[in-house]
């Protein structure tokens, strides 16, 4: 037994001393030297499995099939049989560890994609290299980085199509396979980090991780950065892209902290709820960008280096051309020359539909008496209302401004009109009235400013409406 | 020998981290529930209504319905296929004895106070 270890030791000191190297015939060769490993962020050496042993595949969506995927190779006759075109744009999507490329959340991004745009959608699947050990995966990532370049040289043979055309979207491990694409293609158009693994990544050079080198642009979504030891964070912290968002801070997404039994017996099937059960917060990056693809106006990130910050206010409202989209249209934002890892930050909701439209409130509040309970705003516009939202709880002093956040639901357009309402749990023989006297709102994306005006004061729980205050 | 150890260690604990993540804050297991946990009725719910799709459907806890929605009115069943309104909006819709045996008293929220806002 000892025999073993001893022998164990050894390779690992041989390791550590001479550089192993695997090629695979078309990618070539792969080394086991610094930066790879003998780092202390990658104290575990390990080569890259080969792509047999990998088995990537690239399962090919366009709206000549949106419903059953063609199995393309980097191939000049597979493509030309296939309903590949050059003249489209072409968008890789990269699953990560323990995942698989033809998972739902893939396909369905796949799909959501070409109900809005004419795309060729590539699933990379890899799955028998994301399923081994982490190590082992977190250097698989390079073949599979390369194998998706090797794609790409092809498409420029094959069809003229630029790099500049293409862009990979990837998941945890997946992103920093697509920052391995990049490293190999110059001028890849875009790639999208989709809470790019931390373990093994976070704090390496640019070569191993994601990077803003990667690509002309590169934005990615933080949704689990706290740090894996102890809390299991299993995204990065760092910023690693052009642009960076932080929906909800990026620590704790809201609706991952549901009950057990109710996190494994999701609404999307026990399967979707155990994944959630394991990641909640990991894969919430995902679902935050396939819906940003249908829904883009509710995903606005503000430029503001933290959380806090941001609650507080202060990163309230945009500038001028300010704030980028979160997620499929980020790059329709303009970054500034030589500028990266500009942080951006947003409140997204705790379930399907996540969108968000935020919007600073001023109560100023009128009454009879001083009372305490919970006063509420709904704001109503052309494209409907939302639903109430509280202001504050607590002591309610007539004369006194209240201002909050409201981050709603529904895109309500032009705002037209706005409710007030109060209550409490006590019975107050004085029946006291209160009402808004005015309610200044302005619109985070645009920074317009709403002034509604209330005359009648109300009792409890009763609905009081302002209309803007030159209509009055 | 002690890289190995704390290789095989560090691999240990990832398998466990992965399998079983920390969980945050204490959370309602039966009162108190946020919105999309199971309940069986509404008074677990933080928002006070208990919602499911159709009979068979698992219910959760789900936000009371907001003005213009579609809503229940109340019911001896503790859950409902569309929750109730929001303060100070009633649910306006056709009653009937056949629509309070199966739980389909259907309306949509409108303002208590509308008519008196509308002449003001």
């Amino acid at each position: 037994m000892s025999q073993f270890w001893i022998l164990g030791l050894l390779g690992c000191l041989l390791g550590a001393a001479y550089a192993a190297e695997v090629c695979y015939s078309d990618l070539g060769c792969f080394k086991d030297d610094m930066p790879w490993a003998g780092t202390t962020e990658r104290p575990i050496t390990r080569l890259p499995w080969s792509p047999e042993k990998i088995g990537t595949r690239f399962l090919l969506y366009t709206r000549q099939n949106p419903d059953a995927f063609q199995e393309i190779k980097a191939d000049a006759a597979i493509l030309k049989a296939s309903n590949y075109n050059g003249d489209r744009m072409t968008r890789f999507i990269i699953h990560g560890f323990f995942d698989k490329g033809d998972e739902n959340w893939l396909i369905d991004m796949c799909k959501t994609m070409l109900t809005v745009e004419d795309v060729n959608c590539i699933c990379v699947d890899w799955r028998k290299g994301g399923l081994s050990l982490y190590t082992q995966s977190a250097n698989n990532i390079r073949v599979v980085g390369a194998q998706v370049a090797q794609m790409i040289e092809v498409f420029q043979d094959v069809y003229r199509q630029k790099p500049s055309m293409v862009h990979v979207i990837g998941h945890s491990l997946g992103a920093h396979a697509a920052g391995e694409v990049g490293r190999r293609i110059q001028k890849l158009g875009r790639i999208t980090g989709l809470d790019p693994a931390e373990p093994y990544f976070q704090g390496c050079s640019a070569t191993v991780r994601l990077d803003p080198s990667d690509a002309m642009f590169v934005d990615v979504i933080h949704t689990d950065i706290l740090p894996f030891i102890p809390y299991v964070g299993k995204g990065m912290s760092q910023a690693v892209g052009h642009i960076d968002f932080y929906p909800n801070g990026g620590e704790h997404m809201p609706g991952c902290d549901k009950n057990i039994a109710s996190t494994i017996v999701d609404i999307d099937g026990l399967w979707e709820g155990t994944r959630d059960f394991v990641a909640c917060n990991h894969l919430r990056s995902y679902k935050y960008y396939n819906e940003s693809i249908v829904s883009p106006k509710g995903f606005t990130g503000y430029p503001c280096s933290n959380q806090d910050v941001f609650d507080s206010g202060k990163c309230f409202p945009c500038a001028d051309q300010a704030c980028p989209i979160m997620g499929h249209y980020a790059d329709t934002f303009h970054v500034p020359n030589g500028q990266s890892k500009l942080k951006f930050h947003l409140n997204t909701g705790e379930a399907v539909p996540f969108s968000r439209y935020r919007y600073k409130v001023s109560v100023n509040l009128d009454g009879s008496r001083s009372v305490s309970g919970i006063m509420k705003i709904a704001l109503y516009g052309e494209q409907g209302n939302t639903r109430q939202y509280t202001v504050h709880s607590g002591r309610l002093i007539p004369g006194k401004t209240y201002e909050v956040f409201v981050d709603a639901e529904t895109d309500i357009g032009e705002v037209t009109r706005m409710k007030f309402l109060w209550n409490n749990n006590i019975i107050n023989p004085l029946h006291p009235k209160l009402g808004a006297a005015r309610i200044e709102l302005q619109r985070g994306v645009d920074r317009k400013v709403y002034q509604f005006c209330g005359k009648k004061m109300v009792g409890e729980d009763v609905l009081q409406t302002l209309d803007p205050c030159g209509l009055q | 020998m002690r890289t190995l150890l704390l290789a095989s260690l560090g691999c240990l604990f990832l398998a466990v981290t992965f399998a079983f993540p920390a969980s945050d804050k204490e959370k309602g297991i039966i009162l108190n529930l946020k919105n999309g946990e199971i309940c069986a009725v509404s008074m677990q719910c933080k928002s006070s209504c208990c919602q499911r799709n159709t009979g068979t459907s698992i219910p959760r806890c789900a936000p009371l319905s907001a003005e213009n929605q579609k809503c229940s009115k109340l019911s001896v069943y503790a859950t409902y296929y569309h929750c109730k309104c929001e303060r100070g909006l009633k649910c306006k819709g056709d009653w009937s004895v056949g629509g309070t045996v199966t739980n389909t008293n259907f309306g949509i929220c409108e303002d208590r106070n509308g008519k008196t806002n509308a002449t003001s």
